[in-house]
């Protein structure tokens, strides 16, 4: 019988895998990808809690939300990303370290 | 009513807008601040204004009863915080209308002084607007109705110090001595600090959350009784804020500051470091007498530093040859007469030799400032001799303040130093302490007589130049603008603005005493004492104060008297005797006893013992340091590298002086620990990322523990 | 305690509606082609709209406080205030960015987001729900990241974009996965219910600490607090000045708005003007840790910077740790000090960015080095120069300016709360911070200018406005009253 938890779990392990993708990757498509992991967590724990919970409706509308917010950040990750691209010629955040210190 | 009183707040505006005119102009380069007619004009007038006002305010406080001689002006309520208030008000009453005039009087006659004495000084301008500032500053101290405000006046005339005293920065030595003062005050500063906290809490425990000090003075009595560690409060109060004081007021231990800032322009070392700020200490003390009456073992010790600092300060002055370091000393010991007077209680003694001696002291170090001018820029009085042909108006001044500082009747330092003597052997009856303290007063005045009378020999009489061959060829001379060739100049009389403020100030040196006559001398002819009886409502609740009472004159007052007149002039006889006419005796007295003059000359090596004790101490941990990288870091090869360059660095450091190595040691132990820092700031996202989730992970393992 | 529904709650949120008004209208300027001609147009329409908004938050001002949208947003005093700070920020970067040589070319949606932005603040400051926190949050930063790329010809303003997008968005999920375990633990995301389930369900949960440090760290991330503040020198460096100086004020003020908010509601009780941390969590301790750790990091490191806009993000980093205090004091004299010190914040950095702008506008290079011999430099170099040692001393915290005051009361704040050993260490900050504030002040006066020519300050308003800043950060050093007033009955919340 798949519970509450054996789900909690899933989330859990996506987010760490999330985690793990931002802070190992070098490209920024890949760390991208990361982050959307970290966010489709969060959207799936807040689901499973509404649905064992309390079985209202304003746990799916979060999850939307952060749905829409996350394909939001995408969007103009996206399109910085490509400005990278432009100046640099490479998306390898390894090499396009200008600004440190 | 009180048309003056009611517009008191004139007193500190008036040279905060000369301040504000003249600073400002410098600040942007406005084309007005290159006449100087109209820097001086500016300046000059805003400060005569503000004397204008006190004069004033003097005869306002004048017209009232009495017994309620205090009156305050709340401009602004300026902090409220809770249970604390403080306003921006201002307090006139016997006591600051003296120090107003004391400070805008002379400082009046100082700025006159200055357009003659700065006249040739590219910083003109500078020079007047950090004056005006000082002024400013000053008068909030004496002024302000509250603790805070007294602080803050505290910490202005130490900035406008620092700025004056570094005023020819581009000169090393006189910016180190800036950095000195600086460094020796703030040690002053932090147990004032300590001391103020210490007040204002135990009052806010017993419910009377306040910092003005007619509320201090009401609540005072609370505190009595009160102890911190076993110690009474008001003791450890009084010692800490007296503390501060020995900081600003330049006694023994921190009193080292005071002949380094003589690098400053001479007018400031007479306004700044001679007839105001320096006093600012005994100001304080005075102005919070209640809290120091309730405390006697603070004023013991206020008293015995104070004497000790006046002897001690005294025989320094024996051996010195720079005129401004001979002045300096002799401030150093002055001041500490005065805190043998308000240490032994009479508080109002301490006040009016606090004046007499802003009378005498500007008008010797402006006479120095004259001679220092006229010989074009020398300070070493072995070069001097003979001055008394060519600059006879300046002659006439010092010789006339001499007498005053020397304590001869009936000049004005007689009257003000004799009190402080009389009543240091009065309180002698109660404890047989302040016997041995009254002897070293007047060992210490019997110094002064001989190093001042020395000083004026040596500058005045003779021929001009005759001790130059004493000079070794290897000593290295400065005067404030650093080294200089000697040529051979005529010396020539000062200009009219600059030997009008010491006619000025010597007539008040010898006339300055008559408004504190006391009641052995003036009962004869029904002269009450004006000074005692203006100040006694500041002074009411003290103790010491026998004010009134003057129905039988023990006889042996008249006795000292005698004494410590005859005294002063046989010293002073002697001085002259033996630096005009057996000119060979302090030189054998050298060869005599070489380790003891070298030992007074070289100032009791305290700056070098300061050296030792601070400088090589930070040595030793540096090499414990040392030590401890070799045989026990040896495995940390990397780490063991970078401390190893640093504590090198610091030994660095410790080569210069130890104002610079502190100031150094602190600032690199920063920058290397920001060095460090900076370099996990890689440029990789990644890598931030990292960082902020061993910082959450490592939140959670605390929590966890 | 009133809980408004969606239809009146409009009312209250008029003045957001104006902004946003304004941001679809701006919008639409760059549809025609020759917009080129009309580049005034936008930033006087972003202007009118945020004199509206401002004229409006002071009507609506006047309205009873009230939870409005069923418990999502919260009008009270608190609020009030960061819709003046947000348009009041928001007008000086619209003015600043006129006067910068680096926007000089931007269409018109450069202002729609920097209005986009403004309505952000006033939001966030206003949330009380964790759902509503995570939309406005978004809302300031996805739009922040556009601005900072702005220059997409630049290789540093593109890399900063996307140091800021990477890190935002993992900051952003991290908070949003800690909120899923906030609401999980007390089934709700309401800030005021989530106290009272903390009071009545005192047992500790390990998930919820967790979800509440996911939180606190995507708070952290938008006010730079160490550890999560390592985005902040990159982007800051990189953006353009004048976004760099809105961001460094208005989304950071937000920032603390909301965390502030949060722990004064959702963390603690108020009893009397004390608000004592709920159950097993030592709020105070941490909030503490974080800011020594914050101000120290800050200073340290901004000693060593060579770069003008770094060495302002440095020291942006520092005034949050002396700000994080507040979060620390956890009484009602934290809060009014905070607002102090966030109005002084506001007027002492956008000056020295002002003055910084112009510097970078004379010399055309970002270097410190280019402050050197600045005070001799004719009439208008002086004039700057002192403009920008007053912001300096009052960054550092002397008196008699408005950053001392600040001070004053942030740390009055937290000798009230008896946290001594944090008073003492922020003294001894300031004390570092006078090092290299103090290094602008000798390089403009004690240093010679590489080429002696007249400083570059022309036209009249520009110059007035670094004069305004400088006469505003000495007056309200000296007469307080008024400000101390605003923050007395700003510092209210309604919980």
């Amino acid at each position: 019988m798949i519970q509450m938890q054996h789900f909690l779990m899933m989330s859990a392990v996506i987010f760490v895998l999330g985690i793990y993708t931002v802070v190992t990757r070098k490209n920024v498509l890949g760390i991208l990808l990361g982050t959307e992991l970290v966010l489709n967590a969060a959207a799936l724990n807040i689901v499973i809690f509404g649905f064992y919970g309390n079985q209202t409706i304003e746990s799916s509308i979060y999850a939307l939300f952060v749905i829409v917010l996350a394909a939001a950040e995408a969007a103009v990750a996206l399109a910085v990303g490509l400005t990278l691209y432009q100046n640099f010629k490479t998306i390898d955040t390894t090499e396009t370290r200008e600004l440190k210190g | 009513m009180h048309f003056f009183l009611e517009n008191i707040w004139v007193i500190p505006l008036a040279p905060l807008i000369g301040f504000l005119i003249n600073g400002l102009g410098c600040f942007l380069r406005l084309p007005y601040v290159k006449s100087r007619k109209f820097v001086h004009f500016v300046a000059c007038t805003a400060i005569f204004v503000a004397f204008v006002f006190a004069v004033g305010v003097f005869f306002d406080l004048l017209g009232m009863d009495p017994a309620h001689r205090s009156f305050t002006k709340t401009l602004y309520p300026w902090i409220s915080i809770g249970s604390l208030e403080a306003n921006v008000a201002f307090l006139a009453d016997p006591l600051s209308a003296v120090m107003m005039l004391i400070i805008t009087g002379v400082g009046f006659l100082i700025h006159v002084y200055s357009i003659g004495y700065m006249h040739e000084d590219p910083g003109f301008a500078r020079f007047f607007t950090y004056l005006n500032l000082f002024c400013f500053a000053m008068l909030l101290l004496v002024m302000g109705d509250n603790i805070f405000m007294l602080f803050i006046g505290w910490e202005g005339v130490g900035l406008c110090s620092y700025l004056l005293i570094g005023f020819w920065y581009e000169h090393k030595p006189n910016a180190v001595a800036g950095m000195k003062a600086f460094i020796v005050n703030r040690i002053g500063d932090f147990a004032f600090l300590i001391g103020l906290f210490l007040l204002f809490w135990f009052l806010y425990q017993q419910g009377h959350p306040t910092v003005a000090f007619s509320g201090i003075q009401e609540n005072v009595h609370l505190l009595e009784g009160a102890k911190v560690g076993g110690i009474s409060l008001l003791a450890l109060v009084g010692i800490l804020l007296f503390i501060g004081a020995t900081g600003k007021s330049a006694q023994i231990p921190l009193y080292v500051w005071l002949p380094d800032a003589m690098a400053g322009p001479t007018p400031v070392s007479a306004l700044i470091h001679a007839a105001t700020m320096v006093t600012a200490g005994i100001y304080m003390i005075g102005r919070l007498n209640f809290v120091y009456s309730l405390a006697p073992e603070a004023l013991v010790v206020v008293a015995t530093v104070g004497a000790l600092t006046a002897l001690f300060a005294a025989t320094i002055g024996f051996a010195q040859n720079d005129i401004k370091k001979v002045l300096a000393y002799s401030t150093v010991s002055q001041l500490g007469y005065m805190f043998l007077g308000m240490g032994t209680g009479a508080y109002t003694a301490g006040i009016f030799h606090l004046m007499t001696h802003a009378f005498f002291k500007a008008c010797l170090f402006l006479g120095s400032g004259s001679v220092i001018l006229g010989m074009h820029h020398e300070q070493d009085m072995r070069r001097m001799g003979g001055l008394k042909k060519y600059m006879p108006v300046t002659y006439m001044t010092f010789l006339l303040a001499t007498i005053a500082i020397a304590g001869i009747f009936p000049f004005a330092g007689f009257f003000s130093k004799d009190e402080i003597l009389w009543k240091t052997f009065e309180s002698g009856g109660h404890q047989y302490w302040y016997y041995v303290l009254w002897g070293m007063g007047v060992l210490g005045a019997m110094g002064t007589a001989f190093y001042m009378f020395r000083a004026v020999a040596m500058t005045f009489f003779g021929k001009l130049g005759e001790r130059a061959h004493e000079i070794a060829p290897n000593e290295v001379e400065e005067d404030e603008h650093g080294p200089h060739q000697h040529e051979h100049h005529t010396p020539h009389e000062s200009p009219k603005s600059m030997t009008f403020a010491l006619v000025v100030l010597a007539i008040l040196s010898v006339v300055g005493g008559l408004v504190g006559i006391p009641y052995a001398l003036g009962h004869f002819f029904h002269i009450p004492n004006f000074f005692e009886e203006w100040l006694a409502p500041v002074f009411a609740g003290a103790h010491g104060e026998g004010h009134g009472a003057h129905h039988d004159v023990p006889v042996i007052e008249y006795m000292l008297m005698v004494f410590s007149v005859a005294i002063a002039l046989a010293t002073s006889a002697l001085a002259v005797y033996i630096y005009t006419k057996r000119k060979d005796l302090p030189a054998r007295f050298v060869t005599r006893f070489p380790r003891l003059h070298r030992l007074v000359h070289e100032k009791y090596y305290v700056d070098e013992i300061y050296q030792v004790l601070v400088v090589n101490n930070l040595l030793r941990i540096n090499q414990l340091l040392a030590l401890f990288d070799q045989k026990v870091v040896d495995g940390f090869v990397n780490f063991a590298g970078t401390v190893v360059r640093f504590s090198s660095k610091v030994a660095g450091f410790t080569d210069n002086r130890w104002v610079d190595g502190f100031v150094n040691l602190v600032g690199n132990s920063i920058s290397f620990a920001g060095a460090s820092l900076r370099k996990a700031q890689t440029g990789l996202v990644q890598n931030y990322l990292y960082i902020a989730v061993a910082g959450v992970i490592a939140l959670m393992i605390w929590r966890l523990l | 305690m009133e809980i408004l529904n969606n239809q009146d709650s409009l009312w209250y949120f008029l003045p957001e509606s104006v902004l946003i008004l304004t941001f679809v209208v701006i919008l639409l300027f760059d549809l025609p082609e020759n917009w080129s001609k009309n580049r005034l147009l936008a930033p006087i329409v972003a202007t009118i709209g945020t004199v509206l908004f401002l004229a409006l938050s002071f009507y609506t001002q006047q309205f009873p406080e009230a939870i409005t949208f069923h418990g999502m947003i919260i009008n009270d005093a608190f609020t009030d205030f960061f819709r003046l700070f947000a348009g009041l920020t928001a007008l000086i970067t619209i003015f600043l960015s006129l006067k910068s040589k680096e926007v000089a070319q931007v269409r018109a949606e450069y202002w729609a987001l920097l209005v986009g932005i403004t309505l952000g603040i006033p939001m966030l400051a206003a949330s009380n729900n964790l759902l509503m926190i995570y939309l406005a949050l978004e809302l300031i930063s996805i739009l922040s990241y556009i601005l900072v790329g702005y220059l997409h010809n630049t290789k540093t303003s593109s890399e900063a974009a996307v140091k800021y997008v990477l890190y935002g968005a993992t900051a952003s999920g991290v908070m949003i996965y800690g909120l899923s375990l906030i609401f999980g633990v007390t089934g709700t995301l309401n800030a005021i219910e989530i106290r009272q389930f903390l009071i009545s369900n005192p047992a500790e949960q390990l998930a919820l600490f967790i979800g509440l440090l996911m939180t606190l760290a995507g708070f952290g991330y938008k006010i730079s607090m160490v550890p999560f503040h390592m985005w902040a020198p990159d982007v800051y460096q990189g953006a353009p000045t004048p976004v760099t100086a809105f961001l460094s004020v208005g989304p950071k003020a937000a920032g603390f708005a909301i965390l502030l908010r949060f722990i004064y509601t959702a963390l603690t009780q108020d009893q009397g003007g004390v608000y004592v941390p709920l159950k097993y969590i030592d709020i105070s301790t941490l909030m503490a840790v974080f800011a020594l750790a914050t101000m120290t990091l800050g200073n340290f490191v901004a000693l060593q910077q060579t770069n003008i806009k770094r060495f302002l993000a440095y020291s942006s980093i520092a005034h949050a740790g002396y700000m994080l205090m507040a979060a620390a004091a956890l009484n009602t004299e934290a809060l009014r000090g905070v607002i102090f010190y966030m109005i002084s914040y506001l007027i002492m950095n956008m000056g020295a960015f002002a003055v910084a702008i112009a510097v970078i506008n004379d010399s055309g290079s970002e270097e410190l080095s280019a402050f050197k011999g600045l005070g001799n430099r004719g009439r208008k170099g002086a004039l700057a120069a002192v403009a920008m040692t007053l912001f300096m001393v009052s960054l550092t915290g002397l008196p008699p300016t408005v950053g001392f005051v600040g001070k004053f009361y942030l740390f009055s704040a937290v000798i009230e709360a008896k946290i001594y050993w944090l008073a003492v260490l922020g003294v001894l900050n300031s004390v570092v911070s006078l090092y290299y504030y103090a290094k602008i002040i000798k390089y403009m006066y004690f240093e010679e200018a590489k080429e002696q020519k007249p400083f570059a300050l022309t036209g009249f308003s520009f110059p007035s406005l670094i004069v305004g800043l400088a006469a505003a950060t000495v007056f309200f050093g000296i007469f307080w009253n008024a400000l101390s007033y605003l923050t007395e009955i700003s510092a209210h919340l309604l919980m």
